[in-house]
């Protein structure tokens, strides 16, 4: 299993699962707009990952080593938002990773945790999409979008008082 | 390769040719290929209307165009300002520009009426067109068969159970925040905050009432230098105001204790790190804070536990801070930001009969179980002096002409279910809504996600047992019922004029701010009809 290999092999990659650095965005960056994480080129070496989307349907799609998973979802027509341009000023790229994915990878920096506190349906192998780049050793894995419940906002619902 | 039209042809023929110029049925594209293998030919031409350009109108539209049953639709969305895209470009604070950045999403959503053949299905724009004013609602819905109430929050919670907040030198934070955005309609806010700040002679003083994100937006910046607002979308008109000339101190202050606070943590770690502003927090506050009931409520949620830690780490440093500067007053910064807890705002009070001299706050304690927990007043009291005083308690919808009766006047909501507004009537277009106005005025921009596939799929649901109404005997466009009126609104382009004029290296203070904004709408309509 794709998993056990993970584990045994997570002290080993973990310096190597990289992430983009999520230190605040300059107004210069933002205004040289962001398109979800790194230019990789057509032609990178791809693995495969699936995309458990809210509906339960999976979808297999090639993943380019290097991507973030913003852009892969972006680039198979995946409804991932990506609101902030993956800059990690939003929580709209939420995914969850399969705990032993998520132990291998380095931890979130302090502004990617800060957006997590936000997102809708927090685990604790939850991760922004834009801030985790694609790796060999994800070959095979499958990453869930979390679920919007249809419930979520009944009418009814009472707002907290300040 | 062309998308083939296999439904009443007759009925779209007649339909496209006398009341719609624009093209409804466009080509088909890569973009729409699963909308053709799912045989979408074959999908009805609805009309429908979002009304307001905010993030929940924008996501509304972007789901509905992203659904099959849409592929033939005519999608139209109306505001009543020249400009889209609500608090995205009136809400937001300047100094988040990462945050704005969805404006690239949205804008990749409108109708470029000089590029029609791409062959995507796109949002029309109808900037300047105030429903309920230059065209009622029922008229809309007669237009068309499905009106999307998306126009958000209008207004506040009334803040009159604060005695004298008619005094000069109160505002509320919506009118605050609306004026440094360049809000068109807010320009009288600017000599007033400026009267206020005047009057600080020696150290400004300000008072921010409320504990969400937009009472620490106001916080940030007051509190931020020039240099740190210069590259920002601030408008110049504010800036200038906004600019400090005197030390400046800014209490935020709220009823109940940290662990209640509505804000988030990345706006609170934000007064952590500004250039010449020392962040304040005490720990007597803390403590009072950490009830029984407190401390469930941050064991309960992660969110909770990094805001004490951010919190409890604030209070420390600002013991070290005191301990350093009490004797050198060289080190004192230009603002201080005091983020104040568990005191209730009882009443404003004046020296000279007509502006604010201080605001009277009574010690609060918490009494309640987890979750559910209320501020107490202990009978203790407080003043703080203020010049200028904020008023953030929350944002509140209000009924358009036309939408009383499903008003719910306490939440500041239209009352619904997943978004439709039930009991319309049946010969009409039906009625929805999204956003602030279907669930009340909290989130950030990404709820309005969920919430507006929420709408939509109430919508879809709706709209597949039923096909689009044949016009009645003089139907009229949008196009031609506006024209009729003499109401000349901004389309898309126009839009885009304004936008060019705004980012325009001549507008603009220095090539790192985005945009000067148009703050006028007489000089945005004029941008928008150059040619």
């Amino acid at each position: 299993m794709f998993s056990n290999r993970l584990r045994q092999t997570a002290s080993r990659i973990a310096p190597r699962l990289h992430q983009k650095s999520s230190s605040s965005p300059s107004a210069a960056a933002i205004a040289k707009r962001w398109h979800g994480g790194p230019h990789v080129a057509a032609d990178a070496p791809t693995i495969t990952v699936t995309f458990l989307q809210p509906d339960e349907t999976k979808k297999e799609v090639a993943a380019r080593i290097g991507e973030s998973f913003l852009q892969v979802a972006h680039r198979n027509d995946i409804d991932l938002e990506g609101a902030c341009e993956g800059v990690c000023a939003c929580s709209t790229c939420h995914l969850i990773f399969p705990m032993d994915v998520y132990d291998a990878l380095e931890y979130p920096e302090e502004d990617e945790e800060d957006m997590l506190d936000m997102a809708f349906g927090l685990t604790e192998s939850s991760r922004l999409g834009c801030q985790v780049l694609i790796s060999e050793e994800m070959d095979g894995i499958m990453v869930e979008m979390p679920k919007a419940t249809r419930n979520f906002y009944v009418d009814g619902h009472v707002p907290q008082p300040h | 390769m062309y998308r083939r039209i296999q439904q009443p042809l007759h009925l779209l023929a007649s339909r496209i040719s006398r009341h719609c110029p624009r093209q409804r049925i466009r080509p088909f594209t890569s973009r729409s290929r699963r909308a053709l293998d799912d045989d979408s030919s074959s999908a009805a031409a609805w009309k429908i209307a979002i009304v307001g350009s905010g993030p929940s109108g924008c996501y509304t539209g972007k789901y509905l165009l992203k659904s099959d049953a849409m592929a033939n639709s005519q999608i139209d969305v109306l505001d009543r300002l020249p400009t889209p895209y609500g608090l995205v470009r009136n809400g937001v604070a300047p100094d988040h520009p990462e945050v704005k950045s969805v404006h690239h999403d949205f804008d990749s959503l409108f109708m470029k009426d000089g590029n029609e053949d791409n062959g995507q299905n796109l949002l029309n724009f109808y900037g300047n067109v105030t429903v309920g004013t230059d065209i009622s609602l029922e008229e809309l819905r007669e237009i068309y068969d499905v009106v999307v109430l998306a126009y958000g929050c209008e207004s506040v919670r009334p803040y009159d159970f604060i005695q004298n907040s008619k005094l000069e030198g109160i505002l509320s934070a919506r009118e605050f925040v609306s004026w440094y955005n360049g809000h068109v309609d807010y320009e009288w806010v600017g000599p007033l905050v400026e009267k206020a700040l005047k009057r600080g002679s020696g150290q400004q003083q300000v008072v921010v009432i409320g504990h969400g994100n937009v009472a620490l937006d106001c916080a940030r910046i007051l509190a931020k230098t020039r240099e740190e607002l210069d590259p920002t979308d601030i408008a110049a008109r504010s800036l200038n105001i906004i600019d400090q000339q005197n030390r400046r101190e800014i209490s935020v202050i709220g009823r109940r204790g940290h662990v209640q606070a509505a804000f988030t943590i990345k706006e609170a770690r934000e007064l952590t790190r500004l250039d010449d502003a020392n962040f304040v927090v005490r720990k007597d506050e803390l403590d009072m804070g950490r009830t029984e009931a407190s401390k469930q409520e941050i064991n309960a949620a992660r969110p909770r536990k990094r805001m004490e830690k951010l919190l409890t780490d604030a209070a420390a440093a600002t013991s070290a801070m005191k301990n350093n500067t009490d004797d050198d007053d060289s080190q004192k910064k230009a603002a201080e930001v005091h983020l104040r807890f568990l005191l209730n705002p009882t009443s404003f009070e004046t020296k000279d009969g007509s502006s604010l001299s201080h605001v009277t706050c009574e010690r609060t304690r918490l009494v309640g179980d987890a979750g559910s927990q209320s501020a107490e007043g202990t009978g203790e009291m407080e003043t703080i002096e203020a010049q200028l005083a904020l008023v953030s308690i929350g944002y509140k919808g209000v009924a358009i002409p036309g939408t009383e009766e499903w008003y719910d006047d306490k939440r500041g909501i239209l009352k619904n279910t997943h978004g439709l507004i039930e009991g319309s009537k049946e010969d009409l277009g039906g009625l929805y809504v999204s956003g602030w106005l279907k669930r009340g005025p909290s989130g950030i921009i990404g709820t309005n996600i969920t919430d507006a596939k929420d709408t939509v799929a109430s919508i879809l649901h709706a709209l597949k047992s039923s096909s689009p109404v044949d016009p009645k005997e003089g139907w009229k466009s949008i196009d031609e019922t506006l024209k009729e009126k003499g109401i000349n609104p901004v389309n898309w382009d126009g839009y885009r004029r304004i936008d060019a004029e705004e980012r325009s290296p001549s507008r603009k203070r220095s090539e790192l701010q985005p945009r000067e904004k148009i703050c006028s709408r007489e000089e945005q309509l004029k941008a928008a009809f150059s040619s």
